[in-house]
């Protein structure tokens, strides 16, 4: 979506509806490419910061830390997706199945050898990028909706396959693990442990999104997204790009696995089926797959919508299919891009903004 | 100046009766998780059902007498929303931050297995009704110091239940055959619970001498002729349909236009609900309940639970029956608080509930923990008179004294 003049309204020359209009286009533009001033990012960044890290401190209660860590460890499996459709523009409907090769993995290690999460994670994590670099390889002749049905089967195969796995998957049973492998001083049974541990995970997967996207392999990424045929005409190996895109993808999605085994200690195939990978497209389309912390707005809008206003699974349903509406009809960009445009619209426009503008993520 | 004394003494005594009542009236808390909303909700509003019943009935009687005090059940009951995150954020916060002394539920195996995971080290009292629990409560995981040693499975061991229902199955259908049955199918939903619950099933049944085949449908299935199609081509004697009332419901009509097999067996469905949904069929069926039939027990004290249990607005389903497996533990761990005299000693609760008993609705012969923390008792099953919706004719059956061959318990 363009860009909107908002010039109009201050010179007071068009007329109140043009104004209006100006106005709601200036709320509504997915501004993406438009990075904020690097202050305001940087502040913005330490009250996140500050504020994630204080949750557990401020009494809210075990239930709503419990929730945290769920919200978390979605948002670094959507900062995957978010790499993968928001900057290289491939969208997925089975990521959830990705997260559970990282959590099978993670799992089978463990009962197998015995191998605990910091020995199993390398692997699981590994283990993921490269089956999101095979499910990728259809991309290579097929986008769009081919690719996107090719994720629903993939996900659907997986789990068809892990409930007869036997023993070694544990069937539709599925599998237990331990407790985390204490660190020196560090036991992760305690709940605000184990919050911190997938918060400084969190932290790195922003870290690692940011520096992708203000980077010349995000920027290639976006260029293959925005013209895959000039990308290859301007000498881009588009298909490497993209494989590896899907792989990048497939390690957050390991992660965001192996924290939700040691999280839950037990896993089973209904995780990892076609109802939470949706969600999992949902969560990102929400925030807004472009921007840094839309991954998390979107995992925390879905998490948290329901326990806030006491919807069952249908009425969150409800609520989901009417806030994607909204979402596309109003904020294609997510609710990420509505936040940012309104702060822009507090504090003076894009203008400013759009003269500074690269194609950094904001 | 003789009536203000008067009134300080009247007013003293009444003081001293409302800290007496006070005193009197602590709160033992305890904690509830079941789906109230969510594809699991049917059976998680019959646990729902159940323990504000025993609760209400406990309450109503008095309380529990522990030590010097009596103690009211105050419960705290969470909806899980049939979502395994929201299950482990309601059992953190009804160990962490209520301080529940027990937790009642959940439906599905899943979801109790992460609990216990929670409600182990805090020491805190898990009652749960899956049998598929059977897979994991071992030696090692209910010793002391083992993740399971506060969690009790309220519902026998499979390889029983199995065993009691195989062994009812065929001796009221092989009078109505022809010939005695030699060949069962079993037609199941391919879950956890379903993958479980047939294995033992099938060995069951193969000790009694049938051929058996297995047919797995997927979770969500709602057309179920393809697969009935392919068992009326097995030619079975009997089809067993397996687990899950609520998909046998759908399936049975569609087995019964496709004419499938000469006799069925409708697991998990009541025959208050074959009568109230007027089902018929020109061939034998036998139904059986987990644990015991609401539409047709032959047990009063079953009668009349039942009643009160629809006469608090519970809803009359497949599953309602499966209220029982929850209903009779609220007495039975009351008794042992009152026994060890203490409600902060769980440790203690466990040893007390191994070594005693309770004879309760479920069960007209008292209720023993094996030490797998697993109870024993019978099958109900019914068969209804064929080109009939309401006569049936039922037996209790006795769980055999050991696991079949091939079969490893649990």
């Amino acid at each position: 979506m363009p860009v909107t003049d908002n010039s109009a309204g201050k010179t007071g020359a068009a007329p109140e509806g043009a104004r209006a209009r100006d106005r709601l286009a200036l709320l509504t533009a997915d501004n993406a490419a438009v990075p904020l001033p690097a202050g305001v990012q940087a502040i913005t960044a330490i009250l996140l910061a500050v504020l994630l890290i204080a949750l557990p401190w401020l009494g809210l209660g075990y239930r709503f830390l419990s929730i945290a860590i769920t919200t978390l460890y979605t948002a670094i499996g959507l900062y995957g997706l978010g790499l993968q459709f928001g900057q290289a523009g491939i969208m997925s409907v089975g990521h959830a199945a990705l997260m559970g090769v990282g959590a099978y993995a993670s799992a089978i290690l463990s009962v197998q050898l015995g191998l605990g999460l910091w020995a199993s994670l390398p692997f699981a994590m590994a283990l993921s990028a490269i089956v999101g670099g095979v499910i990728g390889l259809p991309t290579l002749r097929v986008g769009g909706q081919h690719y996107i049905i090719i994720t629903f089967c993939f996900c659907a195969l997986f789990v068809i396959v892990l409930t007869n796995g036997g023993t070694f998957t544990g069937s539709a049973t599925g599998l237990d693990v331990g407790s985390v492998t204490p660190l020196p001083g560090i036991n992760f049974d305690k709940l605000s442990n184990n919050y911190y541990l997938v918060l400084a995970a969190l932290f790195l997967a922003v870290v690692a999104t940011y520096l992708i996207g203000n980077s010349r392999y995000g920027r290639t990424l976006r260029a293959i997204r925005e013209n895959e045929q000039l990308a290859r005409s301007v000498g881009i190996n588009v298909d490497l790009h993209k494989l590896g895109v899907l792989m990048v993808s497939g390690l957050f999605a390991g992660l965001a696995g192996v924290l939700q085994l040691y999280y839950l200690r037990h896993i089973s195939p209904t995780l990892f089926g076609a109802f939470p990978s949706l969600y999992l497209a949902l969560m990102v389309m929400l925030g807004g797959a472009r921007y840094l912390y839309g991954p998390l707005i979107g995992a925390v809008v879905v998490n948290f919508l329901p326990e806030v206003l006491n919807l069952d699974p249908v009425d969150s349903r409800i609520a989901y299919g009417v806030c994607l509406l909204l979402v596309i009809l109003l904020l294609p960009g997510g609710v990420g891009a509505g936040i940012k445009n309104i702060y822009c619209a507090i504090t003076g426009g894009f203008e400013t903004q759009k003269q500074r503008g690269s194609n950094g993520r904001a | 100046m003789r009536q203000l004394g008067l009134g300080l003494t009247i007013a003293a005594a009444g003081l001293a009766m409302a800290l007496q009542t006070a005193r009197a009236d602590e709160e033992l808390p305890i904690g509830v998780i079941a789906a109230q909303s969510g594809s699991f909700v049917s059976a998680g509003n019959t646990i729902v059902g159940a323990a504000n019943l025993a609760a209400q009935q406990i309450n109503d009687a008095g309380g529990i007498k522990v030590g010097d005090k009596t103690y009211k059940i105050k419960l705290y009951i969470r909806d899980n929303r049939t979502d395994v995150n929201v299950t482990i954020a309601a059992a953190r916060e009804l160990v962490n931050d209520i301080g529940v002394k027990a937790i009642w539920g959940t439906e599905t195996h899943d979801f109790s297995v992460s609990m216990a995971k929670i409600t182990g080290p805090a020491k805190v009292l898990q009652f749960s009704g899956n049998s598929s629990l059977g897979a994991v409560l071992d030696n090692k995981a209910v010793a002391e110091d083992g993740w399971l040693h506060y969690t009790f499975q309220s519902e026998p061991q499979e390889w029983q239940r199995s065993g009691s229902t195989g062994k009812g199955v065929l001796s009221l259908l092989t009078p109505q055959l022809k010939s005695p049955p030699k060949h069962s199918v079993v037609f199941v939903g391919n879950d956890a619970t379903g993958q479980y619950l047939s294995s033992h099933y099938v060995k069951a049944l193969e000790a009694e001498g049938q051929k058996v085949d297995l047919v797995q449908y997927p979770p969500d299935t709602t057309d179920f002729s393809p697969l009935l199609t392919r068992i009326k081509g097995m030619k079975p004697d009997i089809v067993h349909f397996w687990y899950n009332g609520d998909s046998t419901l759908t399936a049975f009509p569609q087995a019964l236009k496709l004419g499938v097999a000469p006799s069925y067996f409708l697991f998990g469905v009541d025959p208050g609900i074959y009568q109230e949904r007027s089902l018929k069929a020109d061939v034998p069926v036998t139904l059986s309940c987990v644990p015991v039939c609401w539409g047709s027990s032959p047990y009063p004290e079953v009668k009349q639970y039942f009643d009160k249990y629809f006469g608090l607005g519970a809803a009359k389903g497949p599953q309602s029956s499966v209220s029982l497996l929850y209903y009779d533990y609220f007495f039975w761990y009351a008794k042992a608080l009152e026994k060890v005299g203490k409600i902060d000693d769980p440790d203690a609760v466990v040893a007390e509930l191994l070594k005693s008993d309770y004879k309760g609705v479920v069960s007209p012969v008292p209720l023993v923990f094996n030490k797998h923390h697993q109870v024993t008792f019978a099958t109900e099953v019914c068969m209804v008179e064929p080109n009939t919706s309401d006569q049936f004719k039922c037996a209790v059956e006795q769980p055999p004294a050991a696991p079949p061959p091939g079969d490893n318990g649990g």
